[in-house]
């Protein structure tokens, strides 16, 4: 939330403090024994709100676009991307796609360290797409869809070949969130 | 669970120099706070109505503020502060070194995406106090859960659980200048979702660790004092080093790892508060006080009149939900850059005798550069500070789109309009010194 300023700070420092912590591997990689103790399952669970009855009034879509990818920066986002699906069967056309930074891999590292980039994740799609029905718009979190090739599609990098997201600013160390779908009124990328 | 050596609280707590505790303190009631009682209706039909009848008029805010929410399933911290407890994990992780565990901890709030960690020991003077179910269920959030602690003492409370750790986010420094705006109202509150997220995380994790993690025990401002979160100001604010005013100070972790408490610090807060009175100037209520501090509940502290600064709320409720003046406007409160850790390395390295000199040159240095008042003009989506309140107009450079509503609102330059204007309120705010 504060000012970010670790681009300062000597890169080889945080891996070096980390390699000192006798705990941090247990952070990254156990798997916790309770998954009542992870704050994903109760968000992932939580069930979608009221769409707002009264429609905000909005700027033309470009404007609104950047307005979201703002929004979604705000919320900790590193990569923000909207693209057009191509198959719309659900009347939301829009897909917006966020990345946050990864250092470990989450699909890997089971700890609730490990975690971390999918709570920071479900952070910015659950704020990000109740902010969205509270405009007057239709927003779901789409965990059917595939974020890394929605995540190409939006620009904001390729895959490598074994389907991971390689962006140009962490290269793979970037966990794409789920993807929101919306009828909001977007430009794509 | 015995105390790491060295780190024993002598009674009464030492809380840094901004506050001193001169008499006995009894326990804080959480039910006799000011969100409980409004919540009561014991403040007022006008400000039980705007708290729990109200629905704002900003999407953002129906998103992020604890109340005034069209749906309540579209606010994350009501989803995350009503999940269900987890389980203490069987297998203890063994702490041989509270040191070691102490930075480990503290490394995975940073990880986590908190701004600020400390340790405070436990005393028994800063838990809140327990009364009898149900109406005494202590919880963050609400009032709703209540727990097997419920009949236990402070004192038995501190002794089995002797640490508190106060994990906390700053707001955003810029999006804060529009303080009494929706804009102002979005640093503060996505913020507070996120520490809260943050903190229930934490304690989740706590658990994992094979250790007790407890919440809605501690009051905070209590913890963060004796962490060295900061020095209480005159605007009532732990003000920290890094961040000023501009931190929260959510409900606390109590637990029984074994760690190393953070000793009080200094930060020329109470050099600077005896001088500056910026706060107390601007607050639109004339809640700050202007004169010395006072003896409240055993502990001396500048004291604030919360009912005023309360009353404000509802009336304000079409321009904004959280006022910020007081923490938008003290000077400690500044972007974490060199210039500001420099002048508060200055300032706290200086011998105490010789800050009245510093502090009024640090002072008028602020005025002249920052002003006396701040009305810095901020942009942010389609919000626009400097659109006078009241009236509605889209200044988005590059919107083609027809607004229904909008009118062109007169031509501003870089002044931003704050509602309620200090000259409007004056007249019926008494000051009280």
């Amino acid at each position: 939330m504060a000012l970010r300023s670790s681009w300062l700070k000597a890169p080889w420092r945080r891996a070096d403090r980390r390699s000192h912590d006798p705990y941090w591997d247990f952070f990254i990689n156990t798997p916790p024994a309770d998954r009542a103790n992870t704050v994903l399952d109760v968000i992932r669970k939580a069930p979608a709100g009221n769409v707002f009855p009264t429609r905000a009034d909005l700027h033309s879509p470009e404007v609104t676009a950047s307005h979201v990818k703002e929004m979604a920066r705000y919320l900790g986002a590193d990569l923000v991307g909207i693209t057009r699906l191509d198959e719309d069967d659900a009347g939301q056309p829009f897909a917006i796609v966020c990345a946050v930074r990864a250092d470990a891999d989450p699909r890997e590292a089971a700890g609730i360290g490990g975690q971390v980039p999918v709570q920071n994740g479900l952070f910015v799609t659950f704020v990000l797409s109740a902010w969205i029905r509270e405009l007057g718009y239709r927003a779901s979190i789409a965990t059917s869809l595939d974020g890394a090739r929605l995540a190409v599609a939006a620009k904001l990098g390729t895959l490598d070949r074994s389907g991971k997201l390689v962006t140009a600013e962490y290269g793979t160390r970037i966990h794409v969130a789920d993807v929101i779908r919306t009828d909001l009124p977007l430009t794509a990328a | 669970m015995a105390v790491t050596p060295g780190t024993e609280t002598p009674p009464p707590p030492y809380l840094g120099r901004s506050v001193r505790i001169v008499g006995p303190v009894a326990n804080v009631d959480m039910n006799q706070t000011p969100h409980p009682k409004n919540s009561r209706g014991e403040l007022g039909k006008a400000l039980f109505n705007w708290y729990r009848n109200t629905i704002s008029r900003d999407p953002l805010t129906r998103v992020s503020a604890p109340n005034h929410f069209a749906d309540q399933r579209n606010f994350l911290a009501a989803v995350v502060n009503q999940a269900p407890k987890g389980k203490i994990n069987s297998k203890q992780v063994p702490v041989s070194d509270p040191a070691a565990m102490t930075r480990h901890i503290k490394a995975v709030a940073h990880h986590m995406g908190a701004d600020v960690v400390t340790v405070a020991r436990a005393h028994p003077s800063f838990l809140y106090a327990a009364s009898t179910p149900p109406s005494g269920a202590r919880d963050v959030y609400q009032n709703r859960s209540g727990d097997i602690y419920q009949g236990r003492t402070p004192a038995q409370m501190a002794e089995r659980y002797p640490y508190i750790i106060v994990a906390t986010t700053a707001w955003d420094y810029d999006k804060l200048q529009a303080h009494r705006h929706y804009i102002g109202d979005a640093a503060y509150h996505v913020s507070q979702m996120k520490a809260q997220l943050i903190l229930k995380a934490l304690e989740g994790y706590i658990k994992e660790l094979g250790y007790a993690a407890l919440r809605g025990m501690s009051n905070p401002q209590a913890a963060g004092l004796a962490s060295g979160v900061g020095e209480l100001g005159r605007n009532g604010l732990l003000i920290h080093r890094k961040f000023g005013a501009r931190i929260h100070m959510p409900d606390p972790i109590m637990t029984d790892l074994p760690l190393v408490a953070d000793q009080p610090v200094d930060n020329g807060v109470e050099d600077f508060c005896k001088i500056c009175r910026k706060c107390a100037i601007n607050c639109p209520t004339n809640s700050v006080p202007f004169g010395d501090k006072v003896v409240f509940n055993g502990v001396e502290k500048y004291k604030i009149n919360w009912l005023t600064c309360y009353k404000v709320r509802p009336y304000m409720d079409a321009h904004w939900g959280s006022c910020l003046t007081c923490a938008t406007v003290c000077p400690f409160t500044k972007p974490n850059v060199w210039w500001r850790s420099l002048t508060v390395w200055a300032l706290s390295t200086c011998p105490i005798p010789a800050r009245p000199v510093l502090v009024r040159a640090l002072k008028a240095i602020d005025d002249r550069f920052w002003g006396t008042t701040r009305q810095t003009r901020v942009r942010w989506l389609g919000y626009d500070s400097g659109i006078k309140p009241g009236e509605q107009a889209c200044t988005v450079a590059g919107c083609t789109a027809e607004h229904g509503t909008a009118h062109a609102a007169a031509p501003v330059g870089d002044l931003g309009y704050y509602a309620p204007l200090k000259e409007n309120t004056n007249r019926f705010v008494k000051r009280d010194a």
